[in-house]
């Protein structure tokens, strides 16, 4: 008998309640509280229920050395983690990414393409606070490009430059994707007037298909003799356009647009969420990274509907600013924001595929800005 | 055949450049003859010793390699096999005590596997003293081109020899750019260029790309009419009324495609539900 009680006092010991401390609870909470946005809110759900389930798996107390942690070498966890931590689920990622995207509205308007550019000022304007806080300048560089709005960007940086900070990066970066229509407004309503906002643009040329196909050839040459630091990325994100486009590889584009980007994504979401540890997560650094990581969404939300401004001084053919905020390449959301806040103003002032031209214009933008930051930091 | 055959030497011979490729990357880069205080070996003992270095970017494996300072003997000693402490990675830096003894002025020669090719040389000085080490410094941090230094130096067993300290880019920016200023305005400037150069790709070619030099027939309303004339009489009218309903549905938001904004009408072919010769097994033909 008494050696049943021993064997079950040792068990207890092993079990979650036994090694539970506060930080645990308030995690879960954060993991209960990303799943319900997700299902109830419809907010990202292919992001926020799998990284909110993550961080419920990874907030589970357990006894250390079972080899069973996501920061235990060679256990499960640990080795689906790799693909995180080693950067290689992003250029997956963006390998799906690029074979779902439809570069036309960019091709049939080039000139929204430098709105793409603006709206990194983002991911810079970061740079520069976290510098401020004290950050060292890979850690600055890591927080900065939650601006960018691109979770695979943010992730594969932070995994090169600040692996410890990654956690609260990518969570940081996922959570304000999916707060994009909550962010932006406030801002696109308070820097534009209501003359701008009713500005009327032309529908996009029709795109011809050898357009289509030469684009991510040309595209990937250029900028990745530019920044070719930025190759995982660029590379994988022109390629996957290129099996879209070019027509006789439809079998691969769909397998990376579908399965592939859906098995990836699950992997990733459910890692990082995983990875944030109480221990390791709960930490005033978080806190400053979720509050920089704000920052940078409204720096580059408002330096994109300025720069729009800025251009009207000197175009024949104004620009409705309201397309601005869609530079930030959070895709399509943020192009999304552009339309339902223009058919506020005007309801029959359609501007989503107008706003799609600066949206993934800021996908390029965002890779190519990471591979700066990593050709000076790394 | 001839094909497969061509395609199989080919494989073969690219497999072999690429091996002597990356064996050709290791240098010779530091040895000790006479070693009184340093580097201890695996039996406790103060012997000398070579360093050798990957100066490449992807890992390379020194067993099977041979040490010689005997132009006739190159394979006086063969590096270990199968060891994989043996296997080098990126500008990573190994220390071998070889079995022979090492002479001071001669040369010791790096030899690759096939116990034939020298990879590597280094010329040791004939008054090297105690305890002092020839080794080749790289001067270009880059392309690691390793220059053998004219006085001998402290020995620095399994550190990468460098005429300038190892610096990460962050500790650079941080003593170079502590506000961040030079990098922010830079990485605007190369990521609007970056941009700005497909805009003006695509701004001066997007005629020609898109075919616009074509001159292409746009029909006349008549044959526009009677185009239309005759796709009515073709199509069956069941075709406008698929599409007239799939819109309605979508307008209505009562159904919503997989891809947003994008609506796709399919050719029903009946489910397996309400016809079972659908799950019957096809016959070869």
């Amino acid at each position: 008998m008494n050696q049943i009680i021993d064997s079950l006092q040792q068990f207890w010991q092993f079990t979650g309640f036994a090694n539970c401390c506060w930080q645990n609870l308030v995690m879960i909470l954060i993991g209960v509280f990303f799943i319900t946005m997700g299902i109830v809110k419809k907010w990202e759900p292919l992001l926020l229920v799998p990284i909110g389930f993550g961080i419920i798996l990874g907030n589970i107390p357990m006894f250390p050395g079972l080899n069973i942690g996501i920061y235990e070498d060679g256990s499960v966890m640990n080795i689906l983690y790799q693909g995180v931590r080693q950067g290689w689920y992003p250029p997956l990622i963006f390998l799906g990414i690029g074979a779902m995207t439809d570069f036309s509205a960019l091709i049939s308007q080039p000139r929204l393409i430098l709105i793409g550019a603006a709206a990194q000022m983002g991911i810079f304007g970061a740079y520069l606070l976290a510098l401020l806080f004290g950050f060292a300048p890979n850690e600055a560089g890591a927080i900065g490009i939650i601006g960018g709005a691109d979770g695979p960007t943010a992730i594969f940086l932070s995994s090169k430059l600040a692996p410890d900070l990654m956690g609260a990066i990518a969570v940081s970066a996922y959570s304000y994707m999916a707060l994009v229509p909550v962010i932006q407004r406030p801002i696109m309503l308070m820097l534009t007037t209501k003359k701008e906002r009713l500005i009327e643009m032309p529908k996009p040329r029709q795109v011809s298909q050898r357009e289509k196909i030469i684009f991510p050839i040309v595209g990937f040459l250029t900028t990745a003799f530019i920044v070719p630091s930025g190759l995982p990325l660029l590379g994988m994100l022109f390629f996957g356009n290129l099996l879209k486009e070019s027509g006789v590889t439809k079998r691969l584009a769909n397998t990376a647009a579908g399965p592939m980007i859906d098995v990836v994504t699950t992997l990733i979401g459910l890692t990082v969420g995983a990875s944030t540890q109480a221990d390791k997560f709960l930490s005033g650094k978080s806190l400053l990274i979720f509050g920089l990581g704000l920052l940078s969404f409204v720096i580059a939300t408002a330096s994109g509907v300025l720069f729009v401004k800025f251009i009207n001084l000197f175009t024949r053919h104004k620009i409705n600013p309201l397309i601005g905020n869609a530079g930030v390449s959070a895709v399509p959301d943020s192009a999304r924001v552009s339309e339902v806040v223009g058919t506020e103003s005007n309801p029959s002032n359609h501007l989503l595929m107008n706003a799609m031209a600066p949206n993934v214009a800021g996908v390029i933008g965002s890779a190519v800005a990471a591979g700066i930051l990593l050709s000076f930091l790394g | 055949m001839k094909r497969i055959l061509t395609s199989v030497l080919l494989l073969l011979a690219v497999s072999l450049v690429l091996k002597a490729q990356h064996i050709s990357d290791l240098v010779l880069t530091e040895v000790v003859v006479d070693n009184e205080n340093g580097l201890l070996d695996e039996n406790g003992r103060h012997s000398p010793w070579v360093e050798i270095t990957n100066s490449s970017q992807g890992s390379v494996s020194v067993g099977g390699c041979y040490l010689s300072d005997d132009p006739g003997d190159l394979k006086k000693f063969m590096v270990p096999k199968g060891d994989l402490k043996m296997k080098l990675g990126a500008r990573q830096v190994m220390v071998l005590h070889p079995d022979f003894p090492l002479v001071k002025g001669s040369t010791l020669y790096l030899v690759s596997t096939d116990g034939k090719t020298i990879v590597d040389s280094i010329d040791i000085p004939s008054d090297l003293p105690v305890d002092r080490s020839v080794r080749k410094l790289a001067k270009d941090a880059k392309k690691v081109l390793f220059i053998t230094e004219a006085e001998d130096a402290a020995p620095t067993p399994g550190k990468m020899n460098s005429d300038r300290q190892e610096e990460s880019g962050a500790e650079k920016m941080a003593r170079t750019d502590r506000y961040g200023g030079v990098l922010t305005l830079t990485s605007i400037t190369v990521v609007f260029g970056a941009l700005l150069i497909l805009l003006i790709i695509f701004s001066i070619t997007g005629g020609f790309f898109s075919g616009k030099f074509k001159r292409s027939k746009t029909p006349s309303d008549e044959e526009a009419a009677a185009i239309a004339l005759a796709l009515d009489m073709e199509q069956d009218g069941d075709i406008y009324a698929a599409i007239a309903a799939a819109v309605e549905l979508y307008l209505s938001d009562s159904v919503h495609d997989v891809e947003s904004y994008r609506l796709t009408i399919r050719q029903g072919e009946g489910s397996a539900w309400r016809d079972k010769r659908l799950t019957f097994r096809k016959l070869p033909k």
